[in-house]
């Protein structure tokens, strides 16, 4: 059982890596873009859009991936032009499990980036303004930067959180072996058919996955707050 | 240079309840005077072009926005070297790296950098980190970074708030100094009289978003209505000098004030003789005699004539020539003082206090 075990993993471990790094990376500039917009002191809407970011996070993903299929599916509002346009089709492939552990995740990178921009001192990027530069080399000079930790340690929170992304993930792109089976999927469906050893070391990889990830982010952050201090 | 007009100011502002509106047409040296709250701060980065006013706003003659006009530069094209409090460096950068930030404008020649690291005394600090400078230390390079980038005007926001007096009458000299050497204009936001008047020869006094008074510097603050204004204020007198020579035995340090005057000070060994200087004495230290005084251990007595007499709530200001002198109405009847009468005023060596050198 070990040998069939084994191969089975490497690829499925892979895959949800995959997916992951895929929807870590969809999130970075929207995110980034929506954690400096919603900084930005007192502008009308911005409660609207901030319930909106959270929103994933305290829905039941499982009615978020129901909002998504509707929204991506072939006939919905986003998926008929997305297919008929582009020829992208997300429900039941890869593309449905970056998608929905992409939305999921979102809420995450914004939330601690915004704060992190928060805490940039407004007169900075003010200074390097008054000093010639537009908004845009002020933001990637001065405000970047300076939240960086925050920006990075919002990333790897996404990450984790796309690494075991379940619920919005198998409305919207099933449960298919070796198509859309991701490690939260498969643990799920081992412990229906009753492999529950398998289950269990599906588990165990799960959790030392987002335990690696957010250990790597915990030495950046302290080495840079080292450097930062010296 | 001085009563040309160079800054021309009519900018209004709404912050949730706060309204800002300021006219007013400045030169080449102005101060903005008000107690906190009075949207002195808010002016500075309306001019600067980081908050969005309405109305006009020229500068060197030209105009940087005009709401009617639907002209608005965004800061980055004004031109202006924006120095806030406490200076504002990048945390992240290193000093150099500061001030090598801007981009410099080159329609016009400037601050050269080797001269301003100079002048400024930043050669030591080129390699280190802001967190590790000190307060007035971040202050001369922030005003350094904003002067690299060739401003056609500097934007001063409490220059020396936070410092002690030691390091404050070193940032005052070196703002002093670099605008000598520089001739760049100025508009500083302070809350003390003693810094306007030995940065500005005009003052903006404004009191909840409106201008109170403006004008030249000393006439604007001695008028009545403005000396009523804040009752409680004590005045200081400011008068340029220059170090003649110290005396170390005697523990006094002579200069010659900018009218012909010469006055003892407390020894200030660290000053060099023919060092320009801004002293400061209160108006309560300075005392009045009618007659020319002998016998006493004040060291100044200084001739002049009572101008007049300006009373502001239960007390009395005398003007001596640019002197205010505190007094009480009953010294004023026992003296039996009047305008036009001839006076000494009389000052012991160590009422007198250097603000910039």
């Amino acid at each position: 059982m070990g040998a069939v075990t084994s191969t089975d993993t490497v690829p499925l471990v892979l895959f949800t890596v995959g997916v992951a790094a895929a929807a870590t990376f969809l999130n970075l500039v929207p995110g980034i873009a929506t954690a400096w917009v919603l900084s930005r002191p007192g502008w009308r809407g911005k409660t609207a859009l901030e319930t909106l970011v959270s929103l994933p996070l305290v829905l039941p993903p499982t009615a978020v991936g129901l909002a998504l299929l509707l929204l991506f599916g072939r006939t919905g509002p986003l998926g008929r032009p997305l297919y008929e346009r582009l020829g992208i089709d997300v429900a039941f492939n890869w593309k449905g499990v970056v998608l929905a552990s992409a939305v999921v995740a979102f809420p995450l990178l914004v939330r601690s980036a915004r704060s992190a921009f928060e805490e940039v001192d407004p007169h900075l990027p003010a200074v390097a303004r008054t000093l010639g530069h537009g908004p845009v080399r002020a933001f990637f000079e001065i405000e970047l930067p300076l939240a960086w930790r925050g920006v990075l340690a919002g990333t790897v929170l996404a990450f984790a959180r796309a690494l075991g992304e379940f619920g919005a993930t198998i409305l919207v792109a099933g449960n298919i072996p070796g198509r859309t089976q991701t490690l939260a999927l498969a643990l799920y469906q081992r412990v229906q058919v009753g492999q529950d050893r398998e289950a269990l070391m599906l588990a165990g990889i799960s959790a030392l996955l987002a335990a690696a990830a957010l250990t790597v982010a915990e030495i950046v952050v302290h080495r840079r707050e080292r450097t930062l201090a010296e | 240079m001085a009563g040309s007009v160079f800054i021309e100011i009519d900018l209004a502002l709404r912050q949730g309840r706060f309204e800002l509106a300021v006219a007013a047409r400045l030169g080449e040296a102005a101060a903005v005077l008000g107690p906190s709250g009075a949207g002195k701060t808010t002016l500075l980065e309306a001019i600067a072009g980081l908050k969005r006013a309405r109305g006009r706003l020229m500068v060197g003659g030209e105009l940087l926005q005009d709401t009617a006009a639907g002209i608005f530069l965004p800061p980055e094209r004004r031109r202006l070297g924006y120095v806030p409090q406490f200076g504002a460096l990048f945390p992240h950068l290193s000093v150099l790296r500061n001030l090598t930030f801007g981009r410099p404008h080159r329609r016009r020649g400037g601050a050269d950098f080797e001269a301003l690291v100079s002048s400024l005394d930043l050669e030591p600090l080129l390699v280190r980190h802001p967190r590790h400078l000190s307060g007035g230390e971040r202050r001369r390079v922030a005003l350094a970074r904003a002067l690299l980038a060739r401003p056609r005007l500097l934007l001063l926001d409490e220059p020396t708030a936070g410092l002690d007096p030691l390091r404050a009458r070193k940032a005052l000299a070196g703002i002093r100094r670099v605008r000598e050497e520089l001739d760049v204009p100025l508009l500083v936001v302070t809350h003390g009289q003693q810094e306007a008047l030995a940065l500005a020869s005009e003052v903006v006094l404004l009191d909840a978003g409106q201008v109170a008074a403006v004008g030249p510097a000393r006439q604007t603050l001695l008028a009545p209505r403005v000396l009523a204004l804040d009752p409680e204020r004590r005045w200081e007198n400011v008068a340029a000098a220059r170090l003649v020579r110290h005396d170390a035995a005697g523990g006094t340090s002579e200069v010659r004030l900018d009218g012909g005057e010469a006055v003892t000070i407390p020894h200030s060994p660290d000053l060099a003789a023919g060092a320009d200087l801004v002293l400061a004495i209160d108006a309560e230290d300075l005392l009045l005699a009618t007659a020319p005084p002998a016998g006493l251990s004040a060291r100044n007595a200084v001739a002049g004539r009572v101008e007049e007499l300006i009373p502001v709530g239960t007390s009395v200001y005398a003007r001596v020539g640019p002197w205010l002198a505190h007094l009480t109405p009953a010294a004023v009847a026992d003296l039996d003082l009047a305008a036009g009468m001839p006076v000494w005023l009389v000052a012991k060596t160590h009422s007198w206090r250097v603000v910039a050198g």
